[in-house]
């Protein structure tokens, strides 16, 4: 980000787009098609028109804290395609990395509040449907599989 | 001569500073600024008179009766209509689906067709779906082409039938014969500015139908322009007194007198009664068949002060200032898109279009074009403009809209053509 831009009183919004989001948003972590993905999901955002296709690959992981017989459903791989603006593309490419590993109760636990950390710790109010597209299509995908 | 620095003075909200700048609003499309005296009739009305209009016969409740009924007045001469076709609602999407469930559903069934087009704002849209859907009565729109213009002549482009739903897209010409029941259709266009010659298409439906009924959706011309109803051919207008300066809260329906009287109630309860029984009830006379409740008085006393203001000011006078912004904004917009820097949408030439100019800054997302805009203290419109399928058909997902109003500079339009340049540096 140009500095010219983080030296403005405009800090505050600015700061939406700090480096770390150009980049993910220039340079998008794990996007494209997931060969041999068990699971696809679209979650679009209805009122800006963004979209975006999730593709996971999943295992069936035994956990001692659940008891249930089959074990926790936990992503292995994620990779997503789609069109949308620096935030929520950064988010998306951001979130393939996190999301390795975890089950439903990590996504749970780790929350919206998670995403606007990961993003920076913080996000234009208007924004936070950007900022949550690929969560809400990852909590989807551990409730429609659940 | 329309002095804008004056006009400025009476806003007070356009002295405030965000993010440290002056504040450039250009989204009075989706609400306009207020002027003081409209502020202050509110005040007044709260600090002075407030009471519940036809229930008292003591002074307060009579002062606001008649507050009211000057209101209603004052918007009825505006538009030169008369007093008794002039209902209160909340906002233009109340007034399109009052005019849906009462007359709609009485009057369109199986085999019938509802007339739209791609222009319209989800509000005029929506309701029409769905009752066509809920009748088994057909939806034609009336596609655009790649000015943002209505198809008037050509082919029918294709029928889709989902969800019980069987919608045709084509020219006006090709979707045009006597099954259509009701012409729905917007005077300007509130993402592209265009604005369809509805009273030669009235006319024409007119012609061809006999009895269809039509309903413009003035939105987005009612604030702009001088419009008359009994010049235009319509049955029903509707629009937003928060988009002429007025308060949000406060829509109106204009019907014709004949039309209205023969309609059934929308909502049901106190002030909108005849006689009531314990067994049924007679339904009062227009205009209070169709106020249901205590109305937002003090917003309706707010929208007589905002007419005041625009007749002060004189709509002539400010349709010609806002078409100079307009042509002033596209001369150096295209200046911005011939170097690449953006697209635009809609007509090219300021005569066929009201106060809107959307556009996209190439490689940039019009959310993020905004959010950016705005830390320099300049008020966009992103997304969708609730017009999807307008937006989606120019193959963008989403647009940057700039609208215009009285309060609007010349500076202010030198100022976003400079900001917009500065907007793809942020992800150079």
């Amino acid at each position: 980000m140009c500095l010219k831009y983080s030296r403005s009183s405009s800090l505050i919004t600015m700061l939406d787009y700090k480096e770390i989001i150009v980049d993910h948003y220039k340079n998008p972590r794990n996007f494209g098609e997931l060969e041999g993905a068990d699971l696809t999901l679209d979650e679009t955002n209805a009122s800006c028109g963004d979209m975006i296709r999730i593709q996971v690959k999943t295992q069936k992981l035994k956990n001692s804290k659940t008891q249930n017989g089959e074990g926790d459903l936990v992503i292995v791989d994620m990779k997503w395609r789609g069109v949308g603006c620096a935030i929520s593309t950064a988010a998306a490419s951001m979130l393939s990395e996190k999301i390795v590993g975890m089950n439903k109760k990590d996504l749970e636990q780790y929350g919206e509040a998670g995403v606007v950390e990961m993003l920076g710790g913080e996000v234009n109010p208007g924004r936070m449907k950007c900022a949550t597209l690929a969560y809400r299509g990852l909590l989807k995908i551990f409730e429609n599989n659940g | 001569m329309f002095d804008v620095e004056k006009v400025r003075n009476d806003f007070p909200i356009l002295k405030r500073k965000i993010h440290g700048h002056d504040l450039v609003f250009l989204d009075s499309g989706a609400t306009s600024q207020k002027p003081e005296s409209v502020l202050s009739a509110m005040n007044d009305y709260y600090h002075n008179t407030n009471a519940n209009i036809h229930r008292g016969v003591y002074e307060l409740s009579s002062e606001s009766t008649r507050l009211v009924d000057e209101a209603r007045g004052k918007i009825a001469a505006f538009i030169g209509a008369k007093k008794e076709e002039i209902i209160f609602t909340r906002n233009a999407s109340e007034s399109i689906n009052l005019v849906m469930y009462s007359w709609g559903k009485e009057n369109i069934g199986s085999g019938d067709a509802v007339l739209v087009s791609r222009l319209e704002h989800h509000s005029n849209l929506v309701p029409w779906q769905e009752l066509c859907r809920e009748k088994g009565a057909e939806l034609r729109i009336i596609d655009v082409d790649a000015n943002g213009n209505l198809k008037m002549t050509g082919d029918e482009k294709k029928t889709v039938t989902e969800n019980g739903l069987t919608v045709r897209l084509g020219s006006f010409e090709s979707l045009l014969d006597d099954k259509i029941k009701m012409f729905a259709i917007t005077g300007a266009s509130n993402v592209l500015g265009t604005r369809p010659d509805i009273q030669n298409m009235i006319k024409r439906v007119k012609r061809a139908t006999g009895e269809a009924k039509v309903l413009v959706d003035a939105s987005q011309m009612v604030p702009h322009m001088k419009v008359n109803v009994n010049v235009l051919g319509a049955d029903f207008l509707v629009f937003s007194g928060h988009k002429m300066l007025g308060p949000t809260g406060v829509g109106v329906l204009w019907g014709k007198n004949e039309i209205l009287s023969k309609m059934k109630p929308f909502l049901f309860g106190g002030d909108m009664i005849g006689e009531v029984k314990l067994t049924g009830a007679t339904w009062a006379d227009i205009p209070s068949r169709f106020e249901a409740g205590t109305p937002d008085i003090a917003g309706i006393v707010g929208l007589g002060a905002a007419i005041d203001y625009l007749n002060k000011l004189g709509m002539e006078n400010v349709q010609i200032y806002e078409k100079s912004l307009m042509d002033y904004a596209l001369q150096k917009m295209s200046v911005l898109e011939n170097e690449g820097v953006i697209k635009m949408y809609g007509p090219k030439d300021a005569e066929d279009r009201g106060g809107a100019l959307p556009f996209n800054i190439t490689g940039v997302h019009a959310h993020d074009a905004a959010q950016i805009l705005d830390s320099f203290g300049i008020a966009v419109r992103s997304g969708q403009h609730c017009a999807a399928p307008l937006v989606t058909g120019f193959g963008v997902p989403a647009m940057v809209r700039v609208t215009f109003y009285i309060y609007n500079t010349i500076g202010e339009i030198d100022y976003l053509v400079e900001k917009i340049r500065n907007v793809p540096k942020v992800f150079a």
